[in-house]
């Protein structure tokens, strides 16, 4: 090909290029101007929002004021919600069936199952002979009928005392350990 | 008389006979009338999303957003800050496509 003409065509070519770059740039940054001014960027408005959120609360926290008013007992959380300190929705308990408010389950099941005195009578009422082993520590033969009856309460009562007392009776037998 | 009778010649039929279409500008309306530059900015468009550009450039943009404040920013801001930028970031090897194509279409415009 020859001289002139092929410089004029490079140059050219260069020149229609330029103006095609050019107006993909203006279409990109319309575009992207577009999202900002819609708000269409979630991590954007989101930034913000948190950002302005946690200056809040910095302040909020700074300030000396609001300490000594804040009420203990009806404190407001995130959410604006209060709550009672004693948690009032009601459940059947698992074991006795009766019906037991939330904040007063532990107590309930503790004396239920088998930590005190009460419950462990409760439980061991049905054989005599588990009874005596209680309050004779008596060898681990008594321990069957014992374990048919309660099995599944002894394996969820993790409290120590009761285990405690089995375990150390060195000739513990665990037949029922392994279902 | 009414004086709109004397008044001069409207301007634009003077000011076409006095101007010659500049190559530039021949060039342009082939390509617009043959559909070659719609075609040739397609090309360019997908080849660019391709290769992560647009990406890039967007997110100049959005940096630009959030540091000034979605409120203050005009598109002439935008735009100014891109052209370098995007200028200089398009892959040799875009450019050069696109270049091809472009020289071919002179040559075969019979210029």
């Amino acid at each position: 090909m020859s001289g002139p003409n092929e410089d004029n065509n490079t140059q050219l070519s260069s020149h229609i290029f330029g103006d095609l770059l050019d107006s993909i740039i203006v279409d990109v940054a319309s575009e992207c101007h577009r999202i900002a001014k819609l708000g269409l960027d979630r991590n954007l408005e989101e930034e913000e929002e948190e950002m302005r959120l946690s200056a809040q609360a910095r302040a909020r926290v700074a300030d000396p004021s609001n300490s000594s008013e804040t009420n203990t007992k009806y404190v407001v959380d995130i959410f604006g919600q209060t709550h009672p300190s004693v948690a009032t929705e009601i459940f059947e308990c698992m074991n006795c069936g009766r019906s037991i408010a939330a904040g007063r389950f532990a107590p309930h099941l503790e004396k239920c199952m088998g930590k005190g005195r009460k419950a462990r009578l409760k439980v061991t009422r049905s054989s005599t002979a588990a009874q005596n082993r209680y309050s004779r520590g008596s060898p681990v033969s008594t321990y069957s009928p014992y374990s048919n009856s309660t099995s599944t309460n002894r394996l969820s009562n993790g409290t120590p005392s009761v285990a405690g007392e089995e375990y150390s009776n060195g000739t513990y037998e665990e037949p029922w350990n392994k279902t | 008389m009414k004086h709109s009778v004397n008044r001069p010649p409207t301007p634009d039929a003077a000011e076409d006979q006095g101007k010659e279409p500049t190559l530039q500008e021949i060039i342009n309306i082939k390509l617009i009338e043959s559909g070659e530059k719609e075609r040739l900015m397609e090309l360019l468009r997908e080849r660019l999303i391709d290769c992560g550009w647009k990406d890039e450039m967007k997110a100049l943009c959005r940096a630009h957003v959030k540091k000034k404040g979605r409120n203050n920013v005009t598109v002439d801001d935008l735009v100014h800050l891109i052209t370098p930028k995007g200028r200089a970031s398009v892959p040799d090897s875009v450019k050069a496509e696109l270049l091809q194509r472009i020289r071919t279409f002179l040559m075969s415009a019979a210029l």
